[in-house]
């Protein structure tokens, strides 16, 4: 695939600037000195994980080339779809195959990735490198959570995934809307702040749709419906573990009624919604076809209509509600800060310098705003400096709302649980969730899903677990303050 | 001892390579086979009495603490029961329809070898892409079953995939399965009625007896060993199934329609349970070793 010619120049005229300039207008920055640090090694090719799909777009048409045109090296993207990026990247490792350099890797994960020494700590490049003054324009959210285990760096937070609830501005200015709203339900039609709102908006506009417009759509599919679940759980009061006994507490009666909740929702929703993933709520949403819906930043610039003439968004419909959307918390105030990214290096690498010095130039205040700004990327502003970009604030009417909604979304996110072996828990609670959307008793499954958490405890060792487990629950981000 | 001898006469080296030529010519093979074959099966075996995950690699001897574990698993008990469920509605599903098939295409008819084609396709794709297929097929919206349905009998909205009904969940699996295997079955049962004495068949019908009983009595027992061998194939086909069911439902909602294979994947690359993966495979081969052996031995007396 090709880039479109906007963003080619984009790239090059960046890439120019940045050759041009060598010790000059960059000679303090991070990127310039990532820059010529990896001339040195012209000619030779680091191996990187990525995401396949739009994610993996960025290495490989944008950043890649880019940085071999600055430095000599080339870049080796290897795809690994999302759900096999764990697995792959630690049996690599336990193979001892050194096929990985750099890696992209879920913060979540990092307690295990490193406990299995997968990863290599950072903290000497950072500083030969010169690179922890720009740390500090990396949103806290990320920067405090993302990038380090225990007192050392493993990861460069490069991506701000957040949950935002993305609504119809024009349905819910409507006059009569609001009129036959507030005489229904005695309040006024605003973007929920509990899912109680959440789901009597969602209802008026289904009973008002007549079968072309839904209240909502949510990502409930397998592999991913986790993390609206542990945002709601956590948002209504739950916890995952007992911090004493590390007794698994997501049978709770909160965490029940969480999960009740949940299967009421789908009242409101399309038919089949219960298994609906990204994909399926995107459509929807672009069609027009929903009054609200929540995920990841990319639909706020999708919405709008930005960059999807690129050919690697052609598959996406034609928005049919650009400048119709509006953006806020998802109910709760406490949006899941799901999945994201952090650029690691690989400690079976041949070639870990080279491959941190990408990592810098890729993460750098200079480099990464050209990234978030790629239409197709799928990476979201995770810094200050892309919450306050002019740049980006022009890119469509509403994209300083958008950054708006995101730096608060950020500022109060939740933390993904991430303790020792997270993928089994995830799995097993999962399973649970999936279960109850398809008719399962609520209590039956999490009282299952909590049977299985205990055991998964007993097997990797309560003293151990609770201990990872203090670490990640003492994080600002991991409840509710 | 010299191994010099006159001219005619054979020396010792070629009395030894000819008394032991075969071995001779056998052992590179025996000992491919053993390094492929029979290394892993032991090592694996040696990993089940170990405590190997993706934390710990502890090789000393844990006794029978990982089969005990698996066992305990009422979740492994869950993906047997619907491994069994699966295999015993599908496999004589695919065998009557394969015989039906059979029949249909026994008599040559314009267009047979194009239909015979026609039939075969399913069998040649993988069968992760025929779950994929079908499973977009059965989608409660966009997919073309409910629309079909809708078509013939009205309203019609079932939601197949994400449903707490197992059989309503079970039948996707069955119909995508029996889909794509029946062909394989009916091509080595067409092979075998063609095989069958034309002969006795014409000597039956010269005597006035029906096609049921022509068939009873004269094709069946002539093609019985194949279809044995046909079911034995069908059958550890169905006992080690994963591609269709993860492409379809990804073994859920929850873990409803999850199978043993997929229950290995999960605990194996997806957790990292090397060891209780390992003692997995062995309380598998076992099963199924005792469960042959038995088959044999019934069909031996039934032979």
């Amino acid at each position: 695939m090709t880039l479109p010619r906007s963003l080619r120049l984009q790239g090059v005229a960046f890439g120019l600037a940045l050759a041009a300039t060598t010790g000059v207008a960059f000679a303090q920055s991070a990127a310039d000195r990532a820059v010529e640090a990896a001339k040195q090694y012209a000619g030779e090719t680091l191996n990187i994980t990525w995401e396949a799909g739009l994610q993996a777009l960025d290495p490989l048409n944008h950043s890649g080339p880019i940085w071999e045109e600055l430095t000599g090296v080339k870049i080796n993207v290897v795809e690994i779809p999302i759900n096999e990026l764990f697995t792959k990247t630690i049996a690599e490792h336990r193979a001892g195959t050194g096929a990985y350099d750099m890696l992209n890797v879920v913060p979540a994960w990092m307690p295990d990735m490193v406990e299995a020494g997968v990863l290599e700590p950072l903290d000497a490049y950072v500083d030969k490198y010169g690179y922890r003054e720009e740390l500090q324009d990396i949103a806290p959210t990320y920067r405090d959570n993302q990038m380090t285990y225990g007192d050392q760096i493993y990861g460069l937070p490069d991506d701000g995934d957040v949950f935002l609830l993305y609504y119809r501005t024009d349905l819910f200015g409507d006059e009569a809307n609001q009129a036959a709203f507030q005489e229904a339900y005695g309040y006024d039609l605003a973007p929920p702040k509990t899912w109680d709102e959440f789901y009597d908006i969602s209802k008026f506009f289904t009973d008002n749709g007549g079968g072309d417009l839904y209240g909502s759509a949510l990502i409930l599919s397998p592999g991913l419906v986790h993390y609206l679940y542990e945002m709601r759980l956590r948002t209504a009061g739950g916890r995952f573990f007992d911090p004493e006994t590390m007794d698994a507490q997501i049978g709770s009666d909160i965490a029940v009624a969480v999960l009740e909740d949940m299967v009421r929702q789908l009242d409101n929703m399309p038919p089949g919604a219960a298994g609906w993933g990204p994909i399926e709520v995107l459509n929807a949403w672009l069609a027009g076809e929903l009054a609200m819906q929540i995920w990841w930043p990319p639909p706020g610039r999708w919405s709008a209509g930005y960059g999807v003439d690129t050919e690697a968004l052609s598959w996406l419909p034609e928005s049919t509600i650009a400048g119709n959307v509006g953006y806020a918390l998802p109910p709760g105030g406490h949006p899941e800060l799901a999945a994201g990214f952090a650029l690691c290096v690989s400690s079976n690498s041949e070639k870990k310098e080279l491959a941190y010095l990408f990592a810098q130039w890729l993460n750098s205040r200079d480099f990464s705003i050209s990234r978030v700004t790629l239409p197709f990327a799928l990476r979201d502003p995770f810094r200050t400096s892309h919450f306050n970009s002019e740049e980006y604030k022009a890119l469509w009417p509403a994209a300083g709302d958008y950054l708006a909604a995101l730096q608060d979304a950020a500022e109060t996110g939740l933390l993904d649980l991430s303790i020792i072996d997270t993928f089994a828990y995830e799995e097993s609670l999962t399973r649970a969730v999936v279960a109850a959307l398809a008719g399962q008793d609520a209590r039956t499954v999490l009282d299952q899903a909590t049977e299985e958490w205990n055991e998964i405890t007993e097997e990797i060792g309560v003293d151990d677990q609770r201990e990872a487990y203090m670490v990640w629950s003492s994080k600002p981000g991991a409840y509710p303050n | 001892m010299s191994v010099r001898s006159g001219p005619g006469e054979a020396s010792a080296l070629d009395l030894f390579a000819d008394k032991h030529f075969r071995w001779l010519i056998v052992w590179p093979a025996i000992l491919v086979l053993l390094l492929v074959g029979l290394f892993p099966v032991v090592y694996s075996l040696i990993v089940s009495f170990q405590k190997i995950t993706r934390r710990v690699t502890d090789t000393s001897f844990h006794g029978f603490y990982n089969y005990e574990r698996l066992l305990g698993d009422e979740r492994f008990w869950d993906a047997v029961l619907n491994t069994a469920t699966i295999t015993i509605i599908a496999l004589p599903l695919q065998l009557v329809l394969g015989l039906a098939l059979a029949r249909l295409f026994l008599d040559s008819f314009p267009g047979r070898q194009i239909l015979i084609a026609v039939v075969l396709l399913p069998a040649v794709i993988a069968p992760f892409v025929s779950g994929a297929i079908w499973r977009l097929m059965f989608d409660n919206i966009f997919g073309s079953i409910n629309e079909i349905l809708r078509l013939i009998l009205g309203d019609f909205d079932l939601i197949w995939l994400v449903n707490s009904d197992p059989v309503v969940v079970f039948s996707t699996i069955l119909i995508a399965e029996v889909w794509q295997w029946t062909p394989f079955m009916f091509l080595i049962l067409l092979a075998a009625w063609t095989n069958v004495d034309r002969s006795q068949i014409e000597a039956a019908e010269i005597d006035g007896a029906s096609g049921w009983r022509t068939f009873r009595y004269i094709v069946l027992p002539a093609i019985r060993p194949v279809i044995f061998v046909a079911l034995t194939i069908r059958g550890l086909d169905l006992v080690r199934l994963f591609d269709v069911v993860w492409g379809l439902t990804r073994g859920g909602p929850g873990n409803m329609t999850e199978t043993i294979s997929i229950y290995a994947y999960i605990k194996g690359f997806e957790m990292f349970n090397i060891s209780l993966t390992a003692a997995f495979t062995f309380t598998v081969i076992i099963a199924l070793s005792l469960l042959m052996m038995i088959v044999l031995k019934r069909v031996a007396i039934t032979a």
